[in-house]
Formats: structure tokens, C-alpha cells, sequence
């Protein structure tokens, strides 16, 4: 395994987006957090470094210079690439990092199951700017009010009337919810065939019945828009389905929600970097103040308090940002991941949580004044524990293939 | 040993249960978004004794005899049970009340009594760091640095500073304060101040040296039992409501609630609640008595408080999953109300080590 060392690429992008967060990100970061509020102007320029709304389905030529797209057996460094930036550009802001990358969430299911023709009718939808000169963003709707973390048990429906599908429901806790110019939804088309029944669907903003609902007032990573979005009768062109025309090869579903789990698969050591970025900049925060800070004359390295406490918050910190870069480095050779993918996540989620709390305490009242950073750090570590599968769900999967059953 | 309580303790916890679940926590929501109070608390509260229980009657307060701890927590309890920054404007004067009443002036006892009997307010500052250089100039005191931030700050009259060497009671009256709403406690009236060689007259100087040695450590106590009490509170009615979801929601075809994983997370949560809520009412009950323990016990049960309210809030978010992480139901704000607990008066553990490093070594 090489992960102990970073190739040139990788440390190219962690240069490189470690810079842009420190200086672009972090700057803004209070501001969009108490205005609840995304960065569009910064998303704009995040493009420049190839982070597009649809660099997942443009390969990562834009970012590495390399085309990902050739020999499918050779290994990649692409799930690499992603962890070393989702940790550099949370350490400068998680919302910011989600707003920026939010898109991604409804292009990676049209990278794996569009065809060529809704891939290019993805990227038409967001190409250019929008109605307020913002760029074009896309939203996954997949969650629903009642189901949260059993994606089974969804009630959006389609029905089928002739070349269309009829879409009827309603989605919650949608990043882009309100902003999206398309929308990746999934609904029901059979309800006798359960899980292999759902089916994601390409679904235009301007589409009559789609409307977007409340947008939510959240804990932490306020710069990413969450938000409800009801689907009332909506009208989709069956050619915008997912999965359809796509051979298949007995090893991936055709668009049903085996896809999607596939994809969280491929997504969660990204998420788990994220964390580790909140960590690393609480921990940062914490070690500056000691360096300079003294306790009733005496200098704050000095105490073993404060110092052990520091060191296990890096002990940590290193031990998640493994666990994330092993689990993408068996993405990139074409590994099975599953549980190592949902180590890296639970793993990462506690220590942000851990680190930004302990690093409150430690802080005392100082961090308790207003836009103080380490205490948003502190707000926004806990969605890593709920998102993209909450800490409950990882370790049930890890269980699950320890002896292949479901523990409940 | 009697954990019952008595029929005159058991009314007022009946008396405040109710006014924290219908009123308070009724109100929580509301002034958590403006970031001020209702108006109504100060008028409720006083009618219910809050703000002058710990004002001699002589000052036109309601304290007659000594000032009972141990109902204190068993009321702070109920009071974080209900909305824990509310909780804090109705429990500040008790530090300040006290203590000026222990070792004032008659000329500190006049003008705050006055003061907290029209209605006003005060607030405890302690200098955990050593922040404050303090300087003797006669009988006065020159003080320089930074106060807070402070709940109640805002709108207090008073400031009772208990710092290294020194207890002292500051006007607010020429003090320059800043006042700012936090993320957690957010109807507090939070502030910090800006002294500036302030001067306190030799008359609000309540004690020095090894004399403020031992009234800090004893105001501590009594602001460290509140602190636990109420972070019980808080840690239990996160876990309470986490508990009535997941009796609700049903994931996998069955309520969140019969999941081994998430009954784990309840009890852990709920057994340190309890114990953190006993471990501040044996505190409370040895300060009561003069102990000479008293002061370690409340020091310990702001450990385990503040652990319990971590915990039990974070956790409590984690089981309300999505709706935890969005305002619309109560534990979101119970998360951000969760870190005041134990950053106010600085890192409780760190005191310990410390206090315990300096007991072995003879070092101060």
C-alpha cells in the first residue's frame, strides 16, 4: 500500500486547495454561517481549480491533468484526489466545502447510470448562470420525511403514462433543495418490487410541479442550502430515467437503489475527510492559542493537561485521515470497501465531534463569543455523524460483514 | 440517609417543574431566535422568588435565615429541564446576593440590594486564567482586563468578580460593555467588559488575599452546584425527548427506540444525568452544612454535569437524526446550549488538576 506517502498529484492538490481554503474560505466562512447563507461568488471561482458542478461526469481531467477514462483494470487515484481536497477545503469551511461540492451528490449517480444523452443533458441544465447571474447547481433528492436513514421504505412515486413518468412526493433535507437547477430524484415506479423498484430520475428546476419547499434552519454547515422539495405530478421524459440502456453485466444494478448504495460506498471516505478537515482546524486553533498562551504565569505547553489532550486529538485526527485514505486508496484498485469506507466515516465523525468539543472546553469562555470558529467547528461537526449515513448505520454495515447479519 | 424530600422542598420542585415545562420551555424557542428574554420572565419569576430568594428580608428580599443549596439545585434542575439561558438569568443574582451579603459593606449591601430589590440585575465573573491584573492603590483596587463573556452582563448593575486574591463588586454604571448574542444561551444577555485601571472603591472590596482565597472557593461552590444542577436538567430533557421520538419513528420497519444501539445511548445518557443530578444535590446538601468538602463536591459534580450535558445533548441530536440537525425541534438548540455549561468559569477539570498539583507540590 502507498498511502503512507503522498504521490506529487496529491500533494499538488493539497497544496493547492489547503491554500485556496486558508485564504478564499476561511476568510468568509463567519459571514455565510450567520447569514445562513451560500457562497456564490467563491463557488464561481472554485471552479477555476476544476471543481465544476459536473466535474464527477467530466472525469477528473480538469483537476489532474489525467484522463481517468481509459483502462477501467488499472488503478486510479481519483478517490484519493477527492480525500486529500474534501480535507483541505473543510479545514477552511464545511459548508462552504459541501456548497461547493454539493453538486456532486446528484452528478455522481448520473456519472455511474446516465447514458451519454442525460450526462449531456446534465450539463446543459448547468451550463451558464442562472436567473441572478449565480452558477448552475444540481440537488440528489433522496431522503424523505419518513425515511431518514431505511431509503427503502421511500414514498415518492412514478407512475408511468406513456412516454412519461408521473412523479408525486415529497423530499427532505435536499442539499440545493432550494437553488438546483436539476434535480436527481428518486421514487417509487413498482411498489410489489421494493428496493428494486426505485428509480432516479433527471428532473429539470423549471419543470411544471416541481416545487421547492421550506428551506431549514440547521446546527451547523449553514453555507449549504438544505431544504424540502415537493414533486406534485411532475412530468419526466422516460429517456431521463436512470439506468435504462446500460447492459446488464451481473455486477451493477441498472439504476436501482443498489447503485446508490454503491455510491455512498464511494462517497463516504470523501465525507470522513471532511470531517477530519473540521478537526484539524479546531485542533490548529487549540495548539496556536497554547503556543502563545500562559495560566497564571505559567506557559500553557507546559502543562501535561493541555498538552496530552492535544496529542490524543492528533493521535485521532491521524487516525481518521488514515482510515479515509485507505478506504479511497481500495476504491481507486478496485477494491471492495464497504466496511473500511464506513470505518473511515464513524471514525471521522466521532473525532470531529470529540475534538471541537473538548477544544470548547479547553478554550473556556473565549470560545463561547460570537462567530468564534472553533464553536461553529464545533455545530457543524455533528452532521458528519448523521449524513450520508448516520454513525448507527456505519457500524450495522461493519457488523453486517463481520457476520453477515443485520444486528438490531 | 434520606433521598425523599420534604413536603416544603417537594412544592417547590412541583411549583418550578411547572412554570420550566409550561412556561419556560413554552417561551424557549421564541427567545432563543430573538435572542432576548420574554418579557414576561422577569414579572413570572419574581412571583415565583426568583431574582431577590437570596436578598435578606431586611433588603427587601425574601431570604430570611440561611440560604438553602440544596433547594437551589433541586430547583435548577427543574429550571434546565425547562430552557437553560432563561435558567441562567433567573438563578444570577444568588451569587452576587450572597456574597454581599456574607462579607459587603453596607454601603456594596445598599446599593446592590437596592438595586436587585427594584428589579435589577448582577452577575458572577471568575478570572479562571489570571487574566486580571489587579492592583491595591490604598484601600481601592485598580483593575485592568477583560470581563467575560458573561450571561447577564448585558443588563446588569452589578458584577461580583471573584479573581486571585481579590472579591470584588463592580458598577456597571461606567463600565464599557459589549453586548452580543452567542450561539448557545442566547436569551442570556451576554456581554463582555472592558476595564480599564477601573477602580473599586475600598467599600465593594469584599475580600483579599487569603481571606478571597476562601470566599472564592466558597462562591465557586455555590455557582459550580447551580451549574451542575441545571446541566442535569438540560442532559435529561434531551434524553426525554429523544425518548419520545424514537418511541415514534420507525425505521427498518420498527421504532428507532428498540434498537439495542440507541437504548444504549439513552441509558448511558440518562444513568450520568442521574448521577450528575445527585452528585450536585450532595454538594448543594455539604455546602448547606459548612463541609469542608463541600467545595471539592461541587467541583466534582461540574465534571460529571458538564460531561452528562455533552453527552446526553449530542447524543440526543444523533437520535432525532436529520430533524436533530435542524431548529425546528428543541434538542438542536439543546446542543448549542450545552457548551456554556462547561466553558463558563473556565475548563472545571483543569481547576482540579491544577488545585490538586499545587496541594502536592506546595507551588500556588
Amino acid at each position: 500500500m502507498d498511502i503512507f506517502h503522498d504521490n506529487p498529484m496529491l500533494q499538488g492538490v493539497r497544496q493547492m486547495l489547503g491554500a485556496f481554503a486558508k485564504s478564499a474560505i476561511r476568510p468568509i466562512a463567519a459571514k455565510h454561517d450567520q447569514e445562513e447563507s451560500m457562497p456564490w461568488g467563491l463557488m464561481k471561482q472554485a471552479q477555476g481549480f476544476g471543481l465544476t458542478q459536473t466535474s464527477l461526469i467530466d472525469g477528473r481531467k480538469k483537476v489532474t491533468g489525467v484522463d481517468e477514462d481509459g483502462d477501467p483494470d488499472k488503478p486510479k487515484i481519483g478517490a484519493r484526489l477527492a480525500v486529500a481536497g474534501a480535507e483541505e477545503l473543510a479545514y477552511g469551511c464545511a459548508g462552504i466545502c459541501l456548497a461547493i461540492g454539493g453538486s456532486g451528490l446528484a452528478a455522481s449517480p448520473v456519472a455511474r447510470m446516465g447514458t451519454d444523452e442525460q450526462k449531456a443533458e446534465f450539463r446543459r441544465l448547468l451550463s451558464g448562470l442562472d436567473d441572478q447571474g449565480r452558477i448552475k447547481v444540481a440537488a440528489m433528492a433522496l431522503s424523505e420525511p419518513a425515511t431518514g436513514s431505511d431509503i427503502s421504505g421511500l414514498t415518492t412515486s412514478a407512475r408511468p403514462d406513456g412516454e412519461y413518468w408521473i412523479i408525486r412526493g415529497s423530499k427532505q433535507w435536499i442539499t440545493n433543495g432550494q437553488s438546483a437547477s436539476v434535480y436527481v430524484v428518486w421514487a417509487q415506479t413498482d411498489e410489489r418490487a421494493g428496493r428494486a423498484g426505485v428509480r432516479g430520475f433527471l428532473v429539470a428546476r423549471d419543470t411544471p410541479g416541481l416545487v421547492p419547499g421550506k428551506k431549514e434552519t440547521k446546527l451547523g454547515i449553514r453555507a449549504s442550502e438544505t431544504a424540502q422539495v415537493h414533486f406534485e405530478d411532475v412530468r419526466v421524459h422516460q429517456d431521463m430515467m436512470l439506468g435504462i440502456g446500460r447492459p446488464a453485466d451481473g455486477k451493477i444494478a441498472t439504476g436501482g437503489l443498489a447503485d446508490t448504495k454503491k455510491m455512498l460506498d464511494s462517497t463516504r471516505p470523501v465525507v470522513a475527510a471532511q470531517a477530519v478537515g473540521i478537526a484539524r482546524a479546531a485542533y490548529d486553533f487549540l495548539l496556536d492559542r497554547v503556543r502563545g498562551g500562559s495560566l497564571h504565569g505559567t506557559p500553557l505547553a507546559s502543562h501535561q493537561h493541555i498538552m496530552f489532550e492535544l496529542a490524543e486529538m492528533n493521535m485521532e485526527i491521524t487516525a481518521s485521515r488514515m482510515l479515509a485514505h485507505r478506504a479511497a486508496w481500495m476504491a481507486d484498485h478496485h477494491l471492495d470497501n464497504v466496511a473500511e469506507a464506513s470505518m473511515a466515516k464513524a471514525h471521522a465523525a466521532r473525532t470531529a465531534q470529540w475534538v471541537t468539543t473538548r477544544a470548547m472546553v479547553l478554550l473556556g469562555e473565549e470560545a463561547l463569543e460570537p462567530g468564534h470558529p472553533v464553536e461553529k467547528w464545533y455545530r457543524d461537526a455533528k452532521i458528519y455523524d448523521i449524513f450520508e449515513g448516520t454513525g448507527q448505520i456505519q457500524r450495522r454495515i461493519i457488523a453486517k460483514q463481520l457476520t453477515g447479519q443485520n444486528p438490531t | 440517609m434520606d433521598f425523599a424530600l420534604d413536603a416544603e422542598q417537594d412544592l417547590i420542585v412541583q411549583t418550578v417543574r411547572r412554570f420550566a415545562e409550561r412556561d419556560l420551555r413554552g417561551w424557549a424557542a421564541d427567545a432563543d431566535r430573538a435572542g432576548v428574554p420574554p418579557e414576561r420572565l422577569t414579572a413570572v419569576g419574581s412571583e415565583l422568588g426568583f431574582f431577590v430568594d437570596a436578598v435578606p428580608a431586611e433588603a427587601d428580599g425574601l431570604l430570611e435565615g440561611t440560604y438553602s443549596h440544596l433547594v437551589r439545585a433541586l430547583r435548577g434542575f427543574e429550571l434546565g429541564r425547562g430552557c437553560p439561558a432563561l435558567a441562567a438569568l433567573l438563578e444570577t443574582n444568588v451569587e452576587p446576593a450572597l456574597a454581599i451579603g456574607r462579607w459587603g459593606s453596607q454601603a456594596a449591601k445598599q446599593a446592590v440590594f437596592g438595586s436587585l430589590a427594584a428589579g435589577g440585575l448582577a452577575t458572577l465573573a471568575h478570572d479562571s486564567r489570571g487574566a486580571l491584573e489587579i492592583q491595591a492603590e490604598g484601600d481601592d483596587l485598580r483593575v485592568s482586563g477583560k470581563l467575560g463573556p458573561l450571561p447577564a452582563l448585558a443588563a446588569a448593575s452589578h458584577v461580583l468578580v471573584v479573581a486571585n486574591g481579590a472579591v470584588f463588586v463592580i458598577s456597571t454604571d461606567d463600565l464599557a460593555r459589549d453586548a452580543f448574542t452567542p450561539s448557545g444561551w442566547r436569551a442570556a444577555r451576554w456581554a463582555t467588559a472592558r476595564l480599564d485601571a477601573h477602580r473599586v472603591p475600598a467599600d465593594f472590596v469584599l475580600a483579599r488575599a487569603d481571606a478571597a482565597r476562601s470566599a472564592s472557593a466558597e462562591v465557586l461552590a455555590w455557582a459550580r452546584v447551580s451549574l451542575a444542577a441545571r446541566a442535569a436538567g438540560a442532559a435529561t430533557v434531551a434524553m426525554e425527548l429523544a425518548d419520545a421520538y424514537a418511541k415514534e419513528r420507525v425505521q427498518f420497519g420498527q421504532p428507532i427506540a428498540t434498537f439495542e444501539s440507541l437504548i444504549r445511548l439513552r441509558d448511558d445518557a440518562l444513568t450520568m444525568a442521574g448521577a450528575a443530578r445527585l452528585c450536585a444535590l450532595h454538594a448543594a446538601w455539604a455546602i448547606d452544612r459548612g463541609l469542608p468538602e463541600a467545595g471539592d463536591l461541587a467541583s466534582r459534580a461540574r465534571v460529571i454535569a458538564g460531561d452528562a450535558v455533552a453527552r446526553a445533548t449530542i447524543d440526543a441530536v444523533q437520535i432525532f437524526g436529520g430533524y436533530g440537525f435542524v431548529n425546528d425541534y428543541p434538542v438542536e438548540k439543546l446542543m448549542r446550549d450545552a457548551r456554556a455549561f462547561e466553558a463558563l468559569h473556565g475548563d472545571e477539570r483543569l481547576g482540579r488538576v491544577l488545585g490538586q498539583k499545587a496541594a502536592l507540590t506546595g507551588e500556588t
